[in-house]
């Protein structure tokens, strides 16, 4: 099967991330069957899916770190999912919240030059651009002046946007986000989806973001797709969050409340790290 | 005290001190930092495993000090990739198999060898000029390797998962980090033994985390902590007859102490 161009076509852009009746296995037994679905450039997606739903494994297949057993997964036109591919530097990764070492030896703005090490690759050290770059991403995050800081020494919520200043360096078109309002406070949650919807408005970055917590994407999203061994359902938050569908893959204590135009939506469903 | 160093014998360990100290300080920043102490200390057995069998057979104990080293960390290591065997887990079962073997090894000896426990406990003061170069040629290998991929070790030691989903080699640059710790356990062997040969390893460099808030200053204090402790400890154990070894260890440990009470981090 080919694919258009997405340049060639004026108007007509090709899907960036494209899975074709892919199925992954995580740890050797089946995680995920049968997805079909692609991802438009530009476009915000939220992943959602009760625990053990395939949210990593789907995660780890975008990262091109597990290939499918069946199927396709082609990401900016190419099926590569080995490490080494060229294409691994277009997707900024924020990774679920890990406990930072408080005491680690690093500053704010050597943690965000990390990002460009994967373009730099071995052997050469950062240039004036890439310093550029990463201070144009703590810019970006609004953390520019917090740039000599020793990491340890910042807030949860501010080192999370130290850590997505370090996927901007990388200057992806992909920003993939793992549970990132997992273990912050409201105030902090609000101003990061703030920020990923700015980033995603002004970088026109595609944006995939998965979470457990329903509630806190399905406002920003285009669209949600709800993981349970398989792609359940794809499409508006409106016409995923029924409470038919959800009461398919979470049970029947499903509560679903119609708020300001949105949904409102109470699942039995506890994240656990 | 100046006249000791006309000695050949003081010159060499001195020398030795120097190369030891600040080779396994700076490979010890990232053993610290990437929380590999134990695999310092499973590897140091293995590597003296080595040196029995060494004796034994009559092939040279520092190459086989250095199979037996690199052997255990490349087999954990693809236990830890290949069965998810936990790291710690697979280096306490080549720990305590590898001082089985040593004892085995000892007993197929039937002849009691000093030389053998020399590697045990240390013996900076009988190293030879031949074993002066080697501990040299390796050393320059292993700074050499740490100075090429020292953005990605920082990187790796901070966040192995991230450095990976960056597009960075980090399980084959992981790979050689713990061959480079396997190297740099073998280069101080015979210096301060297999007992106390990842003090060295551990103690400067978590002395030196007490007391930096850069990589760069973290190395520059734990190379000047390693050099004080192996260059003090040296002329200590000359002075007050003392075991060269274990007076090394006590002193890096009393600096430990002491940068943990002058830690700006407390």
């Amino acid at each position: 099967m080919t694919m258009t161009t997405p340049a060639a076509v004026p108007g007509v852009t090709a899907p960036i991330i494209t899975f074709e009746n892919a199925s992954f296995a995580y740890h050797g037994t089946p995680a995920l069957q049968g997805l079909t679905f692609s991802v438009m450039p530009g476009e915000f997606l939220g992943i959602i899916g009760p625990n053990g739903s395939g949210k990593t494994t789907l995660l780890k297949a975008l990262l091109g770190l597990v290939a499918p057993t069946s199927g396709r997964a082609t990401m900016f036109d190419c099926t590569c999912h080995t490490l080494r591919c060229h294409h691994r530097a277009r997707i900024g990764y924020l990774p679920q919240r890990s406990h930072v070492d408080p005491h680690f030896p690093i500053t704010v703005f050597e943690t965000v030059l990390m990002g460009r090490y994967g373009a730099l690759g071995l052997f050469h050290r950062p240039t004036a651009s890439d310093r550029e770059l990463a201070a144009g991403a703590l810019t970006d995050v609004g953390l520019l002046e917090l740039k000599d800081r020793p990491l340890g020494q910042l807030s949860g919520g501010q080192q999370q946007r130290v850590l997505i200043a370090r996927a901007l360096a990388q200057q992806p078109q992909v920003l993939l986000l793992d549970e990132p309002t997992t273990g912050v406070d409201a105030p902090t949650q609000t101003a990061l989806l703030s920020l990923v919807r700015r980033l995603h408005q002004v970088r026109h970055l595609t944006v995939l973001f998965v979470t457990h917590d329903i509630n806190v994407v399905s406002p920003v999203v285009d669209r949600l797709a709800l993981l349970n061994g398989r792609l359940v359902a794809i499409g508006r938050p409106a016409d995923v969050l029924t409470r038919e569908t959800l009461a398919a893959v979470y049970g029947e204590a499903v509560i679903v409340a119609s708020q300001g135009g949105g949904s409102y939506v109470i699942v039995a469903d506890h994240h656990h790290d | 005290m100046t006249e000791l160093l006309t000695y050949g014998f003081m010159q060499r360990a001195l020398a030795a001190s120097v190369m030891i100290g600040t080779l396994c300080a700076v490979v010890g920043v990232f053993v610290v930092l990437r929380g590999l102490a134990f695999v310092g200390a499973g590897t140091a057995h293995a590597a003296f495993a080595g040196v029995t069998l060494g004796y034994l057979a009559g092939i040279s104990p520092m190459a086989m000090a250095l199979v037996f080293a690199l052997g255990t960390i490349w087999i954990v290591q693809a236990l830890n990739e290949r069965s998810r065997t936990a790291f710690d887990v697979s280096v306490g079962i080549f720990y305590a198999a590898s001082m089985a073997l040593a004892i085995v090894f000892i007993g197929l000896m039937r002849t009691y060898n000093a030389e053998v426990y020399g590697y045990l406990f240390g013996s900076i003061l009988s190293v030879t000029a031949r074993e002066l170069w080697t501990i040299g040629l390796l050393s320059a290998v292993a700074l050499l390797c740490l100075a090429l991929f020292f953005k990605e070790f920082h990187f790796i030691a901070f966040d192995q998962e991230m450095a990976e989903a960056s597009g960075i080699p980090a399980t084959r640059l992981f790979f050689l980090l713990l061959t480079l710790v396997g190297v740099t356990i073998v280069v101080a062997l015979k210096a301060v033994g297999a007992l106390l040969v990842f003090a060295l390893l551990v103690i400067p460099a978590a002395a030196a985390y007490q007391l930096a808030g850069r990589l760069w200053t973290m190395i520059l204090w734990a190379v000047a902590l390693g050099l004080a402790s192996t260059i003090g400890g040296l002329l200590l154990s000359y002075a007050f007859d003392l075991p060269s070894g274990s007076t090394i260890t006590l002193l890096a440990t009393a600096f430990f102490f002491l940068a943990v009470l002058a830690s700006p981090k407390r």
